[in-house]
């Protein structure tokens, strides 16, 4: 057992993992974060996608004990006005919508990292994901969406 | 049962190593996570090396890059100074696997588990880089060229670990390309791969280096001189003929020996096709395979 | 004809309606199955077989008893002492048993569960066990299996689920445990240009990102589940049938699905955890692994040898399929699998002269059941491969071809049975000029080489089939939906919601799906065979047509006035001869003198058909309708490493009439990007009955890399008479004359004609190099 503390969304909470317990299953019993979910168990899909730090995680490739101090954001802490989630919505990128939060913080993750991706950057940045009901093209024009969002207000606050 | 060690300095790691009976570093952990997961990892011992400082570090040094074992994958890739230093190794690095993995997955944990299929090793190979391994008795250098020993087999011995990548500066007028091909969904391992680093020696000749992934037992190097003034036709032909006796890949889903051999053979020529600077043909370099991905 | 309903204000039906629950999936607070609150569960793992055909002669439970944690042992004979041929379960044939017994038949077949507090300590116990086999011959190839032994069943075993299979029932000595055969006309009397080759279809998964999850416990003397199924009313049956309980002592809830395109129906985990759960008086519990999953059920891998014949006028004149499914171990529903898509195997098309003989034969391999087209692609890939090729060896356009012999409104199919709303030409037309078919393109670039291709496709939706639905009035004026459909990304909920509204005047948002549950809603079929928006549709249309006419009765003895004066808008009911209006939240209020009240309405929606003839496969209404479907496709194929690249993929289906407009376009997408993966490289690979593949890391899904630069969507609407508002389903339409049109594209870039799937770029190099 190793004693940790994690900050998950804005939540700060010592507890005791075992030392291969998954961050993943400690996010959802410890947490109740709906949004991390084991689709494959190799990082292959992203379902279990959650962002350490403001970097995008394969929580079910990450023992717990080794995120001492971690910050983690999951979609379901995100705030009420979320750009992202907005698009998302509004773009109805969403089919059984099981896979899509994994997709909603990649896309946070690359927003933070790149506000005005290309094309060809949404879809390197999306490559690890698997949308199995094929929601791409919804979930590649919210993330554009979100970035023209995003551009739109900054340009508000600067001018 | 396996037992988890947190050391938290370098002589501590190298204790657990050396005392147990079959160890294991954790780094960035992916690969043993896998393993674990599929039940094929049989370690006594992990040794996690999360907390031993200074590991993490990307240092500028006179000869080129000296890079710690739990640098990931992505900081190699978007690092100003190994895009600088060395951009091949940058490129390479940003192709491995998808952004959430190189998040996680770290220089030494990838080089470790010895995988042939690998990106990084191939321009590791042809950036001439040397593997630092640390232990109890000490600390050696393996060239990267000679790390990789046999099937999933490496220069690294009970009680070591990869303690550093040293990757010399790539020189400024080299050339540089890397192929990568999938030959199922877009996003798979790769079924053939080449990276390929064309340096100027001195009286007009060329080094044309070659390092090949996913088409050997172990990842394969090679190189051979040119001319400068030999056209590129001519180069690919010779890089051609100088890989095809060194092609030797291991049949699986992602197809059989010959058709990697064959999809070797092209990830060899565009390697080189756009990595050789001048000849007479150059508008042939813009990529005849087309789009750099899909 | 149909007729839209008239209604004074907003239109529900044929709305972008957005999912009512779009924003909590988005999120990430959407409960699947395992995210729903439940007892505390003890956690089930499996010991699985390590041989694909092999007698049990002993099984040593003791080191995992030991183990920590464990609470029980159960192996498959200790189950079958306790419920005797009752074990086995399946839709077709009750020939599968939820832990192996006696035999074993693929690799990876559960023989032992472990019961423990956590799935890790479950999971290592389960490690532990020691099984010793006498091997058996296994058989692993469909071909070898149809010629004779070994056996992999003793003798059949139809269930008492489909009545027509009961004269199967002891037969021994075979593996193939049905065979449909349709005679029309005799294809050997004619003559003409024939082309005929042997196709493949290999096995591919389903993967639904949600994996498989099941809990069951007792509740005094019931049995209660939880699992991700998208058929709750046959699950309870049949685990009515396994633990010997009427009806109203088996309870089976549900939950949102997270995909399933087939993999989650019928008998997966759920005769397993019932029966632990009753045996042993224990809360339990089991997710399967993504590894596990990949055994739990697989689409059928299909061997189609078939002809086509067309006469001097470029018509269409015969047709032959020999189609042959491969079902593995146990049969599911693989006897209807080899009907349904038998019954459609010579394509859209007026043939006179057809002969089809199709098989489904047992292996030793994990189960085939249903996936999206239940069948219907692997013999399209056939028909379709066949009738391009006859196109072009008769110097025709491959279109033009097609158009000449499709079936059209009215035409009797070669099944017999007429068509009705399926659009075939409507539907070819529009992909084919989305695509620019017969407009010139550069046909080279350095290693590159373009063409371009086009396929159509006939499904018959399941049939007979029955859907109930109630809605419930609130006081206040918003509905309860009380159906058994299960929302797996399909968009139920938010369909039938608008269909609810549409008949009721409520707005977006009024009206509420409750989630099955056995207890609650009423029975169902199945949700699955894109049946749910014609049949439950219509369910729910009928039912809140009771509902308004409840209404009216209410409103017409409020005001005294006859009924048929009384209209129902979306401001309430309106009387036109005094003008009175009176909102449904006061005429209820006024009806019951209470607030929060629930005024109820029912209704059932049967379809019948006429059984296919046993000798000649004929029927005059086989099915209650069809589904038509188009894609056309412009590719490139790079001849230095024979990977495909798709440049413009369009897909059309013809739909009735879209409820929801956004949602119908998603499903044609996201069926043809499933169809790209079976196209080019989605396949399941086995050696010796061991899957080599069985992992996300090996098994290859389309990724946003592997879309085609442009995807175009195209809705056909041809009103079906009888269809809620005109409307049909669209789940399967577009994945089924996918690969077809992929294939035909890479002929016409290539030259070279391929007759397996997938089409991999090595495939493509080794037919390019026979050619040459």
């Amino acid at each position: 057992m190793r004693e940790i503390e994690l900050k998950v969304n804005g939540l700060r909470r010592k507890l005791g993992v075992a030392d291969d317990e998954l961050l993943l299953d400690v996010l959802r019993r410890e947490f109740g974060a709906t949004s991390v979910r084991e689709g494959c168990g190799v990082g292959a899909c992203g379902a279990c996608t959650a962002l350490v730090g403001g970097k995008s995680v394969s929580t079910c490739l990450s023992r717990a004990a080794r995120f001492d101090g971690a910050e983690i954001t999951t979609a379901d802490g995100l705030p009420a006005d979320d750009e992202v989630v907005d698009e998302f919505v509004a773009n109805r990128a969403m089919q059984c919508g099981y896979c899509i939060p994994g997709f909603v913080m990649m896309a946070h993750e690359l927003l933070g990292e790149n506000p005005q991706p290309t094309d060809e950057e949404v879809v390197e940045h999306l490559e690890g994901n698997i949308c199995r009901c094929g929601t791409y093209s919804e979930i590649h024009a919210a993330i554009k969406a979100a970035a023209a969002r995003r551009a739109a207000r900054n340009e508000r606050a600067t001018a | 049962m396996t037992a988890y060690h947190y050391p938290t300095t370098l002589d501590e790691t190298c204790a657990l190593l050396d005392d147990g009976e079959d160890t294991m570093v954790y780094g960035g952990g992916t690969a043993v996570q896998i393993l674990l997961k599929q039940g094929v990892l049989f370690a006594t011992d992990l040794v996690d090396i999360g907390g031993v400082p200074g590991l993490d570090e990307i240092t500028e040094t006179s000869k080129g890059l000296r890079v710690g074992p739990l640098v990931t994958l992505r900081r190699m890739e978007t690092s100003p100074i190994v895009r600088r230093v060395a951009p091949l190794a940058a490129e390479v690095y940003s192709r491995v696997a998808n952004p959430r993995v190189r998040n996680t997955a770290s220089v030494g944990g990838n080089i470790a588990h010895g995988d042939y299929r690998l990106d990084p090793p191939t321009a590791l190979m042809v950036l001439d880089a040397t593997v630092e391994l640390t232990s109890r008795r000490g600390s050696r250098k393996v060239p990267a060229r000679e790390f990789f020993v046999d099937f999933q087999q490496t220069a690294l011995e009970h009680g070591e670990l990869v303690s550093a990548i040293e990757i010399p500066s790539q020189p400024e007028s080299a050339g540089a390309h890397f192929a990568k091909l999938s030959s199922l969904a877009a996003n798979d391992w790769p079924a053939a791969s080449a990276a390929a680093l064309v340096v100027e020696r001195s009286r007009g000749k060329r080094d044309v280096r070659l390092g090949l992934g996913a088409l050997s037992h172990v990842p394969v190097f090679l190189q051979f001189e040119a001319s400068a003034d030999t056209s590129v036709d001519d180069v690919v032909g010779a890089a051609k003929e100088a890989a095809t006796p060194l092609l030797d890949p291991i049949p699986d889903v992602r197809g059989s020996s010959d058709y990697k051999r064959r999809l070797g053979l092209v990830a060899v020529e565009e390697a080189v096709r756009n990595s050789w600077k001048g000849g007479s043909d150059d508008h042939r370099r813009v990529s005849i395979f087309g789009r750099r991905r899909r | 004809m149909t007729t839209v309903e008239s209604r004074s204000s907003v239109a529900a039906v044929g709305e972008r309606w957005a999912r009512v629950d779009g924003r909590a999936k988005v999120r990430g607070e959407l409960r699947y199955a395992a995210d729903q609150p439940v007892r505390p569960c003890l956690d089930v793992a499996l010991h699985r077989s390590t041989r694909p055909h092999a007698k049990i002669t002993a099984i040593d439970t003791s080191r995992a008893l030991a183990a920590e944690g464990v609470v029980a042992v159960v192996t498959g004979a200790d189950l079958y002492a306790e419920f005797g041929d009752r074990l086995m379960t399946g839709p077709a044939f009750s020939d599968q048993p939820c832990l192996a017994y006696g035999k074993v038949r693929y690799v990876g077949e559960p023989i032992v569960a472990v019961i423990a507090h956590g799935a890790k300590q479950a999971r290592e116990a389960a490690e532990l066990i020691e099984v010793s086999y006498d091997e058996l011959e296994p058989v692993h190839d469909v071909d070898k299996a149809v010629q004779g032994a070994p056996f992999v069943h003793d003798e059949l075993r139809p269930s008492i689920v489909f009545g027509d299979l009961k004269h199967l029932r002891g037969k021994r000595d075979t593996n193939v445990n049905y065979e449909y055969n349709l005679r029309k006309g005799d294809p050997s009397s004619v003559s003409g240009t024939t082309v005929s080759y042997d196709f493949w279809c290999p096995p591919t998964h389903h993967v639904p990102i949600e994996l498989p999850y099941a809990a069951a416990w007792c509740e005094g003397e019931r049995l209660e589940l939880l699992a991700t199924t998208q058929t709750p009313s046959y699950v309870r049956q049949s685990l009515a049938d396994l633990l010997d309980l009427p009806l109203n002592r088996v309870r089976v809830r549900t939950a949102p699905l997270g995909g399933s395109f087939g993999a989650k129906m019928y008998d997966r985990l759920e005769p397993l955890v019932a029966a632990l759960a009753w045996t042993q008086k224990m809360a339990v519990k089991i997710t399967a692994t993504r590894e596990e999953a990949f055994l739990l059920t697989t689409r059928h891998g299909c061997a189609v040898a078939g002809s086509m014949t067309a006469d001097e006028n470029g018509m269409i004149v015969a047709s032959t399929s020999d189609v042959r499914y491969d079902t593995g171990a146990y049969a599911d529903v693989g006897p209807r699998i080899t009907a349904k898509s038998g019954l459609v195997a010579p394509g859209p098309y007026k043939i006179e002269n057809v002969r089809v003989r199709s098989r489904c034969v047992y292996t030793n391999k994990p189960s085939a059941g249903p996936f999206r087209g239940f069948g219907v692609p692997q013999v399209t890939w056939a028909h379709e491969s066949l009738a391009d090729e006859l196109a072009r060896q008769l110097g025709e356009d491959p279109v033009e071809f097609r158009r000449r012999n499709m079936l059209r409104e009215g035409d009797v199919a070669p099944v017999g049975t007429p068509m009705h709303s399926a659009d075939f030409l409507g539907s070819l037309d529009a992909v084919t000029e989305a695509i620019g078919w017969g407009t010139p393109f550069v046909k080279q670039e350095g290693t590159l080489v373009r063409g371009r291709g086009v396929a159509v496709g006939v499904k018959a939706v399941l049939t007979p089939t029955i859907s109930n639905a109630v809605v419930q009035l609130n006081q206040d004026g918003s509905a309860s939906l009380l159906i058994s459909t299960i929302d797996m990304g399909q968009g139920s909920d938010t369909i039938m919601a608008q269909i609810a509204a549409e008949v009721l005047c409520l707005g977006e948002g009024d009206v509420r799906v409750v989630q099955a549950d056995t207890d609650v809603t009423p029975y169902d079929t199945i949700t699955a065979g894109s049946r749910s928006t014609y049949h439950t549709g219509n369910a729910v249309r009928l039912a809140a047509e009771n509902m308004r006419d409840k209404l009216v009765e209410l409103a017409a003895e409020r005001f005294g006035v006859a009924a048929t004066d009384i209209k129902l808008t979306s401001d309430g009911l309106v009387s036109a001869q005094t003008q009175e209006t009176v909102s449904v939240s006061e005429l209820l209020h006024g009806h019951f003198g209470a607030r929060g009240t629930t005024l109820t309405a029912e209704a059932n929606f049967t379809t019948s058909w006429q059984p296919y003839d046993h000798e000649n496969g004929l029927s005059p209404q086989v099915t209650e309708h069809w589904f038509a479907g188009a894609a056309a496709v412009q590719l490139t194929v790079d001849t230095a490493t024979g990977r495909v690249h798709i440049e413009h993929l369009a897909v059309a289906g013809d739909v009735g009439h879209a409820i929801n407009p956004a949602m119908v376009e998603q499903q044609l997408s996201g069926a043809a990007i499933m169809g790209i993966g079976h196209a080019l490289f989605d396949q399941m690979v086995f050696d010796e009955g061991q899957i080599l593949n069985g992992t996300l890391l090996d098994y290859q899904l389309p990724s946003i890399k592997d879309m085609p630069d442009k995807l175009t969507p195209i809705i056909i609407e041809s009103p079906h008479r009888t269809g809620p508002f005109g409307a049909k389903g669209v789940g399967e339409t577009t994945i089924i004359p996918l690969a077809p049109a992929i294939a035909n594209a890479v002929r016409d870039a290539t030259g070279v004609r391929i007759t397996q799937l997938p089409l991999t770029p090595e495939r493509i190099l080794t037919a390019l190099e026979e050619q040459s």
